[in-house]
């Protein structure tokens, strides 16, 4: 394997990286160009002379967009502190405890993880409709948990198997019960675990469109994808203020992916790479 | 709580500690499955009042027919005072029809009963509560009763056709009538020969294909360039790893609109860098064309997911131990000989695992198409997700959604169980007992 950096190395590098930015690049100067120059000639100018925040005034004030974000917090929040703690109890039962059928409910896990969310919705959908539910966050964080809890239980699943087993014997000999080496032993080792499924949860959790798209379609209870995706209005879209709405929603995530990259790429390759 | 625990083994709190997530598991993500596959053998509609749900026995909505039957006797009985002859006659025997019916109705001792709770109601302007609202009749009072109110449709409509009627209310109230009536919905698999004689199923089934193939394999190729390029220690490493990861966190939705924006016909920045390299003659065709579409889709899914297809591949680069490298060299194999012989075999594992995420993240793709395309034009980046999506939440017509949601269900297993077969048992055991 070449490990040596030259000239040409960076270049590819460079090319690699303009690829994967110039999106962003791009919807940030739409973002500040006034809309007369979203059109027409000047529609490819890089820089523009009068750059203005007009859009994204637009976003807060001629839109709901603080209410979406409101929604897809209070929806993402939920779903993951729920999903992570009955999660963590399962996780931590098939990674440490033996007892059987336990890599056959792995395998479930595993493969309600690859349902198909099309395949779950329409009865999700009439039994919300049936219990009066559509519209509410309730409604949201219910089938969120079709995806949210597999994928937390396969990832803190690969935790607490990397977790060495001496501090568990040690915890044993003592006389520890089961759940006392759960909680003093485990929970506290597998903290770092936890909190990188707990990203990878809220991520999956923030960028749902289908079930938000079809359960919560009153304005006040739409989440930030939908909000975001219905701005089009029938015969228009409006550019300016759909990238400023996308700088908005992107700018967080950079600064989380720029503090958290080691943890999420770590729970990202968790259980797919052995080591 | 504590002793509790002591009493127990360590297998019984082993199940005691899976149940909840068991069953929620089973409750949110099985039990609908199969449900899916249930609705999908009924006709179910959600925009037709007496379809709403699965209905396994004969049923009438009481209140609909408090509201219509007093009026429609009324009207029948108004227009066979104002004609006749033939016509009088022909109204009168309608009319003894109905009055049949009613008293076939009132038979049954559950709807008389209800009738006249919801007629007392409708009367004094009060809602009907929701058990009143209907009653559920055997299968011999249901199927007379039901011919006996399409024989009144259709003799009221030849009526009317021949303009023997002043007014024509009277039709429209006898279809309502009809509409009362709720017949078991069972249908069998008539939806699924349907679907499958459907040259629409097999387009979107083509297209998924296609998407899922060529998405998954240029994934793969980039992805591997990519892990191979940066597999390696330079400046500004982490700053690169924070970058790949970007295009990955965002939502679909954001990156479908930037793509959409760029692709634009007149103004999209991209379709004019494609235009002037010559991938389009010109750039209006981009997202007008059915190529063009599909590769205005293919691209920006690319884009999105072949940063997490690196970063997999880069974790399992990263277990490969440089010794073998170095014994390799020592031998005088060249880099591609180190690339096939070393680098792919312990690799495989790793990219059978995410070519199995992706295969099935592409093959129900939703999000990227509906915001950029909408799966057109003229259908053509239909994929089964979307078509089976606009059956129910355009046309409303769950049952044959459900049918084709069950056979997005079915090709996702299949794939499933081919890469598993592939794999072996090696995605669920755990490494720590090999």
């Amino acid at each position: 394997m070449q490990k040596r950096t030259g000239p040409v190395f960076y270049i590819l590098l460079a090319g690699f990286l303009v690829v994967i930015m110039f999106p962003f690049f791009w919807q940030f100067i739409a973002s500040i160009k006034p809309p007369s120059e979203l059109f027409g000639e000047k529609a490819f100018h890089f820089i523009t002379q009068n750059p203005s925040l007009e859009n994204y005034e637009r976003v807060f004030t001629q839109r709901p967009f603080l209410t979406y974000m409101w929604n897809s917090m209070v929806v993402s929040t939920l779903t993951t502190l729920y999903c992570i703690v009955v999660a963590s109890f399962a996780a931590f039962a098939i990674a440490r405890l033996n007892f059987k059928g336990k890599t056959f409910i792995l395998g479930i896990v595993l493969a309600v993880s690859m349902f198909p969310q099309i395949a779950t919705i329409a009865p999700i959908f009439m039994f919300l409709q049936s219990v009066d539910l559509t519209n509410s966050y309730l409604g949201l964080i219910i089938p969120y948990t079709t995806f949210a809890l597999p994928l937390a239980i396969w990832n803190l699943t690969t935790f607490y198997r990397k977790i060495p087993s001496d501090l568990e014997e040690a915890a044993k000999i003592d006389g520890a019960s089961v759940m006392q080496t759960f909680r003093k032993v485990f929970l506290p080792l597998a903290m770092p675990g936890t909190f990188t499924t707990a990203i990878l949860v809220f991520i999956a959790a923030w960028n749902e469109f289908l079930f938000s798209l079809t359960i919560n379609t009153e304005e006040n209870l739409k989440t930030v994808p939908v909000g975001i995706a219905l701005f089009q209005g029938q015969y228009t879209i409006p550019w300016g203020e759909i990238a400023a709405a996308s700088v908005i929603v992107t700018i967080p995530l950079v600064i989380m992916v720029l503090i958290f990259q080691r943890r999420i790429i770590s729970g990202i390759t968790a259980g797919a790479v052995k080591e | 709580m504590k002793q509790i625990n002591r009493g127990l083994s360590e297998k019984q709190i082993g199940y005691l500690l899976v149940l909840p997530a068991l069953l929620i598991i089973v409750v949110i993500a099985i039990w609908p499955v199969l449900r899916s596959f249930w609705i999908s053998l009924h006709d179910v509609r959600l925009n037709n009042p007496a379809k709403t749900k699965i209905h396994y026995q004969h049923g009438v909505d009481v209140e609909k027919v408090a509201e219509i039957y007093p009026v429609l006797t009324k009207n029948l009985e108004e227009a066979s005072n104002q004609a006749d002859g033939e016509t009088k006659a022909q109204v009168g025997a309608i009319l003894q029809q109905l009055e049949e019916m009613k008293a076939r109705l009132d038979a049954n001792k559950d709807f008389a009963a209800k009738y006249e709770k919801v007629d007392e109601l409708l009367f004094e302007g009060e809602p009907v509560p929701e058990d009143l609202k209907f009653a559920s009749l055997d299968q011999k009072t249901g199927e007379e009763v039901k011919k006996q109110l399409t024989l009144v449709q259709a003799q009221l409509q030849k009526l009317t056709d021949q303009k023997q009627l002043k007014e024509d209310t009277a039709l429209g109230l006898a279809r309502g009538l009809n509409g009362a009536l709720i017949s078991p919905n069972f249908i069998g698999i008539n939806y699924y020969i349907q679907l499958l004689q459907n040259q629409r199923l097999w387009d979107s089934l083509n297209n998924t294909l296609v998407f899922t193939v060529i998405s998954v394999f240029l994934e793969l190729v980039f992805g591997l360039l990519i892990a191979l390029l940066i597999n390696r220690h330079f400046v500004g490493r982490g700053l690169v790893r924070a970058a790949v990861l970007v295009p990955w966190a965002i939502p679909t939705v954001v990156s479908a609109l930037m793509w959409k924006f760029m692709f634009d016909g007149q103004n999209g920045i991209m379709a004019k860098f494609f235009e002037l390299i010559g991938i389009v003659p010109d750039m209006g065709l981009l997202l007008t064309t059915k190529a063009g579409s599909m590769f205005a889709v293919i691209f920006a899914d690319v884009w999105k997911t072949t940063p997490f297809m690196a970063l997999l591949l880069l974790a399992g680069l990263q277990t490969i131990p440089s010794s073998l490298y170095e014994a390799a060299e020592v031998d005088g194999a060249s880099k591609v000989q180190q690339f096939f012989r070393i680098t792919l075999p312990l690799l495989k594992s790793t990219i059978l695992v995410a070519l199995l995420f992706r295969t099935l993240d592409a093959f129900r793709v939703f999000d990227l198409i509906y915001v950029l395309t909408g799966g057109g034009p003229a259908n053509s980046t239909e994929t089964i997700s979307i078509y089976a999506y606009k059956t129910m939440f355009a046309q409303m017509n769950f049952g044959e959604g459900s049918a084709l949601s069950v056979i997005v269900f079915i090709c996702v297993a299949i794939i499933s169980i081919i890469f598993v077969k592939l794999l072996g048992a090696d995605l669920v055991s755990d490494s720590r007992e090999r």
